[in-house]
């Protein structure tokens, strides 16, 4: 850490320190999978240490190469992706990903999925028993290719079955990052809290599409992506607060189209103990640190003496 | 990636490249307005702020004596090889190269006049024949290596492209058969720039994908995997 202790100061102020889902965080905002790479790319770009802590590209047992382009496109505040859940495997980021990572000054979650029951359980195992990991988070809006393609994550009791058996192998503190193409985020916050999962993360992507209409194709070669940013951050607001409201007993880390630090502290308010930066690092790649530095400013302002204070604080209408 | 203050609408920065780079740091961009981020780009009032993360990514290959390049541009893909012309003419080697300069007419050659000021030599040619010779800048680029090649170049050729994507793809059929080291400057829907979002993925030889923002732009055309020449209806020069 090069930056002098006066600097990062707002970093590290206790008002901002929370516990989340098994870890203890030096603030509450952290980024988010699939939007920071492997920490690596945003050296010399912003201070890793300054942000609470960063969620890896999803990891897959063996390296994945993604699929054709076009993968993203751009919508109404917003973008949709298609990218494939590319990644270098648990081999390549433990050989090639991690070393960096041990040395980067903020807590290192890594992401992970598996496009079969068993690819999951082996894939968290050998994650979690890495040095280096403070906590796994899993990736359950993949395709489960023997039930038809159906995301592992919609159904409860299949995501619930899901969380069991990785939860048996894993000894690190486990989330589990929701997919908001459902009915019922209640149900699938349940089936984790249920099964022994430490947090869940909400949320994932929302799958969309796009069309141009020059060519009449989709926009994205896969036809259906992600959408993501400003654009879906009510949504998640609201499942952060449903799940909030329904006292499951378990964090929740907030994500959607947050930008700025009153965004952050939105999520806050409707339940979340942290949240995760996305899209926005794309726009800004320092984006992360400007927010928890808005979130430190807003907690000054209103003499918050300790975040908890504003976890799940929304007032009545 | 270049970004105004537009809040959120366009959301993303938008991928622009360099025209020229004075010794001061001054830059220049050249942009065409094809949609949302170009427009306000083209609307923006002297002294308005933008930002910038950049440069970003490879360039071609630096001009040398013992080669001569044929800097192949397609309407508003001309900036990267402006640039490399005016390395190279810093360099005391704008004999050492030349560039063919294709649109749809001549009101999408621009910067003729600093081209001249280079001492660079240019060959023009637009579809509708309204300057130069008619026709695509690939059938030009064609001429010219016939020319080279019964003229004895004794240089080392080397093409440099950038422009549309199935301009690329010719000009790369085109030198292949050739022996010609052949550079693509390539685009692609991109959100981050640095290696991030993995949006600007095109197919490889050496990897499934290859990154335009992070191992490009600039890629050996023999790296890539080029499509085969579409089907086209005699003499039609769409």
């Amino acid at each position: 850490m090069s930056a002098s202790p006066v600097e990062t100061s707002a970093f590290d102020r206790p008002a901002l320190a929370i516990q989340c889902g098994g870890i203890d965080f030096r603030n509450p905002v952290l980024t988010a999978s699939g939007t920071f790479g492997y920490g690596k790319e945003f050296e010399g770009l912003m201070p890793l240490s300054a942000i609470g802590g960063l969620v890896t590209k999803g990891i897959s047992p063996n390296p994945r190469f993604g699929n054709p382009a076009p993968r993203i496109c751009e919508t109404a505040a917003g973008m949709l992706n298609s990218i494939g859940l590319e990644n270098v495997g648990v081999e390549g980021f433990t050989s090639g990903k991690l070393p960096f990572l041990n040395t980067c000054g903020t807590k290192v979650l890594v992401n992970f999925f598996g496009t079969t029951f068993d690819e999951y359980v082996d894939c968290g195992e050998r994650l979690g028993k890495l040095d280096g990991v403070d906590c796994l988070e899993m990736n359950v809006s993949c395709p489960n290719i023997k039930a038809g393609g159906i995301e592992f994550g919609r159904e409860p009791q299949v995501l619930g079955d899901l969380v069991r058996a990785c939860r048996k192998v894993i000894a690190k503190p486990l989330w589990v990052k929701l997919t908001p193409n459902t009915s019922d985020i209640v149900a699938l916050a349940k089936a984790c809290a249920e099964n022994g999962a430490d947090a869940v993360s909400v949320i994932n992507t929302i799958t969309g599409m796009a069309i141009d209409t020059r060519t009449r194709k989709p926009k994205l070669a896969t036809v259906f992506g992600g959408l993501s940013g400003p654009a879906i951050k009510p949504i998640a607001l609201r499942m952060v607060y449903q799940i909030h409201r329904a006292k499951l007993g378990i964090p929740i880390c907030g994500i959607g189209g947050i930008q700025n630090g009153l965004d952050a502290i939105e999520f806050l308010l409707a339940g979340a103990s942290t949240v995760q930066v996305g899209t926005q690092n794309f726009i800004d790649p320092a984006s992360a640190e400007r927010i928890v530095r808005e979130v430190d400013e807003f907690c000054r302002q209103n003499a918050i003496a300790d975040l908890r204070e504003l976890v799940g604080a929304i007032r009545n209408p | 990636m270049l970004r105004g203050d537009w809040g959120r609408d366009p959301l993303l920065p938008r991928p622009i490249s360099l025209l020229s780079v004075a010794p001061d740091g001054r830059a220049d961009l050249l942009a065409k307005n094809v949609g949302r981020g170009t427009q306000l780009l083209e609307g923006a009032l002297p002294g308005t702020k933008v930002a910038v993360l950049g440069p970003l990514g490879n360039g071609f290959p630096e001009p040398a004596a013992d080669c001569h390049d044929l800097l192949v541009a397609g309407g508003v893909g001309m900036p990267p090889l402006f640039m490399q012309a005016e390395l190279a003419a810093r360099r005391g080697l704008v004999d050492r190269c030349e560039m063919i300069y294709g649109g749809r007419s001549s009101r999408d050659l621009v910067l003729l006049g600093e081209m001249r000021a280079l001492g660079l030599s240019t060959c023009l040619a637009t579809e509708d024949g309204s300057v130069g010779r008619r026709g695509r800048v690939t059938a030009a680029m064609e001429a010219r290596i016939d020319h080279h090649r019964a003229a004895n170049q004794p240089r080392k050729l080397r093409v440099m492209a950038c422009g549309p994507r199935e301009m690329l793809w010719a000009v790369a059929r085109i030198a292949e058969p050739h022996g010609i080291e052949c550079y693509l400057s390539m685009e692609e829907q991109m959100a981050c720039g640095i290696g991030v979002c993995l949006g600007c993925a095109v197919p490889a030889r050496s990897r499934p994908f290859r990154y335009v923002c992070s191992d490009g732009p600039v890629f050996l055309a023999s790296d890539l995997i080029i499509p085969p020449a579409a089907r086209q209806a005699a003499g039609s020069t769409p």
